[in-house]
């Protein structure tokens, strides 16, 4: 399904501005200052595009006294959040975007059934002006990233394009400890080793994975990351790691230090 | 997805190796961390880093990559560190023992990536209530500065980069974090703070086990903060007070203060006009009036809450 895009969106795709169809109306969720900065970047807005996913998270339980990853869980979070991302760029591929900017990835719960999530990708598809394709991401599809119009200005200025959204993603049961143990520590205050190595190694798979899925992308690094710990309904020791950011590399080369203009103080007269 | 995979899960060659894996990895992440070394498969990945062979990473949005880089800084690599501690004898100190391990392993992931800095180190704790104990984490990004070769004790710095940068124009280096927490029991043996029937009247025992507990906190925290530079910038101060009722006893009272901050190193010249030089170049720079173009929160501050561990009760402030 994630290549194939229905019919009526594909119709809804076709009256898009593009170049081929000029006096097409583009759709997007830009702020009026994300839209300028966007223009200002050289780029133009052609539409929004969205994929979704509702997927059904199996069932694991983790060994009471064990810190381990639960697989099953990792991998849904995983691969559902891949599908609804797949299919976003799906879709702004038929539309000849060269990337997407502003993704916003969210999950929601279904309220008749605990294991049912809904996985939302919904950003901008933007083209370069002047019709540039070196923007594009390495397999010649369109760049993804969660980056806002500001940020994607911002980075561009820096020196980096962006070329696709990373993610690691590792859900994990952390050890409860036995009742010995606690009765041991009474009246110490002695680091719970246990818990330490699991966040430890729950955060390292994560950032590995996100970080393999970077060198996959044949990118310099990665900006904007942010490494969260989240709860999605499962039992109270089970906690997913999740990082995601947005892979980069430099334009044609990397600018000096000394070409990016210094920062001016200003007093901003917004609120 | 067969409904039973998860009976058969375990079963298979694959999975049991994972599992192996695993608890020897979480062995040597103990043992590590325990010598004060940084585990195995993170300094593995750190030194990938330094070495340009994996992606840098950087926690830092565009704006403020932009701003790092005009300074000739350039991001490593996200590092992190936690001490999840039990605390049986001390709730509030366990915190200034639990920061502070947590900054000695953060520190060490930044040495071990060849970083000169440490910048938007955020300080974080996970909603995971165990057995009276609190995970103390740190994560931030390790940063390396054009033309400077790797530190033996790379700056921590808990600010933005934006206002790292800010701070180092002006000839300021933000340090470190320091932590002052105390605790004190109060038995109130003539029942004084009780006041049930009195009119207006302040509470004197209990504003002064307040004094106490909030006087000793700052010593505690000027004295941490010695040690890594002269001045504290950005406190956290987060207080509690409790009331013990026992039977046929006196009423105890318990008060606690924590206050964390970002400690600095203002250069200090005494005695000349060039006191103060710092402050010049600041106001020496000509103020400009801007429309700035971002809706909502500026991107210049991150993405996340720079200190989420005590937002409970941070809207009282300083005293």
């Amino acid at each position: 399904m994630s290549s194939q895009i229905p019919a009526y969106a594909q119709e809804r795709l076709k009256g898009l501005r593009s170049s081929a169809h000029s006096t097409g109306v583009f759709t997007s969720d830009f702020s009026v200052n994300e839209f300028l900065l966007v223009r200002k970047a050289g780029f133009e807005p052609i539409g929004l595009c969205v994929g979704t996913c509702v997927y059904h998270v199996g069932i694991q339980y983790g060994s009471w006294k064990k810190n381990e990853e639960l697989q099953v869980l990792s991998k849904a979070m995983y691969h559902a959040r891949e599908l609804a991302m797949a299919r976003m760029r799906a879709e702004a591929q038929a539309m000849n975007a060269d990337g997407i900017v502003g993704v916003k990835l969210t999950i929601k719960r279904l309220e008749w059934d605990e294991n049912l999530l809904e996985f939302i990708a919904i950003g901008t598809g933007v083209v370069h002006g002047d019709g540039h394709k070196g923007f594009r991401a390495h397999d010649g599809g369109p760049f993804t990233s969660d980056l806002s119009g500001q940020d994607f200005w911002s980075l561009l200025h820096s020196g980096y394009r962006p070329v696709e959204m990373v993610m690691g993603s590792c859900v994990y049961h952390v050890a409860h400890r036995g009742m010995f143990a606690a009765m041991g520590s009474t009246g110490q205050n002695v680091e719970l080793e246990n818990f330490t190595s699991a966040m430890y190694e729950a955060r390292e798979i994560a950032i590995e994975r996100m970080q393999h899925e970077a060198s996959a992308a044949k990118a310099e690094g990665v900006v904007g990351v942010d490494i969260h710990e989240g709860s999605h309904g499962w039992q109270t020791h089970v906690i997913e790691f999740f990082a995601i950011g947005t892979a980069v590399l430099p334009l044609d080369q990397e600018i000096a230090p000394e070409k990016i203009a210094d920062p001016i103080m200003v007093l901003s007269v917004n609120d | 997805m067969g409904l039973f995979d998860w009976l058969k899960q375990g079963s298979d060659p694959e999975t049991q190796a994972a599992k192996e894996a695993s608890v020897q990895r979480q062995a040597d992440i103990q043992q590590s961390l325990r010598g004060g070394r940084v585990p195995s498969d993170i300094a593995t990945r750190l030194e990938q880093a330094r070495t340009g062979k994996q992606p840098w990473i950087a926690t830092l949005t565009p704006a403020e990559l932009l701003i790092a880089r005009s300074q000739g800084l350039k991001p490593i690599a996200a590092i992190s560190a936690t001490c999840w501690l039990h605390y049986g004898w001390s709730w509030t100190q366990g915190h200034a023992q639990g920061w502070e391990a947590a900054l000695q392993r953060l520190r060490a992931e930044a040495r071990a990536c060849g970083a000169n800095a440490v910048v938007d180190v955020k300080m974080r704790s996970i909603a995971l209530a165990v057995e009276d104990s609190m995970d103390f984490t740190l994560v931030g990004t390790a940063v390396k500065v054009d033309g400077l070769p790797p530190s033996d004790q790379p700056i921590i710095a808990t600010v933005p980069a934006l206002e790292f940068v800010k701070l180092l124009a002006a000839d300021i280096v933000p340090t470190g974090i320091a932590i002052g927490a105390h605790y004190e029991w109060m038995t109130d043996w003539r029942n004084g703070a009780k006041m049930t029937w009195m009119g207006n009247a302040e509470s004197r025992p209990l504003s002064q086990l307040w004094e106490t507990v909030r006087q000793r906190a700052h010593a505690e925290l000027r004295k941490h903060a010695a040690s890594q530079g002269n001045g504290v910038l950005a406190h956290i101060n987060f207080s509690q007070m409790f009331e013990r009722e026992v039977d046929k006893q006196p009423t105890q009272y318990l008060g606690r203060h924590i206050v964390v901050a970002t400690v600095v190193d203002v250069p200090r010249t005494h005695g000349s006009q060039e006191y103060g030089r710092s402050g010049d170049t600041v106001s020496a720079q000509e103020f400009k009036m801007v429309v700035d173009i971002h809706a909502g929160k500026t991107p210049l501050t991150g993405t996340t809450r720079h200190h989420q561990a005590y937002y409970s009760n941070d809207e009282e402030g300083a005293i």
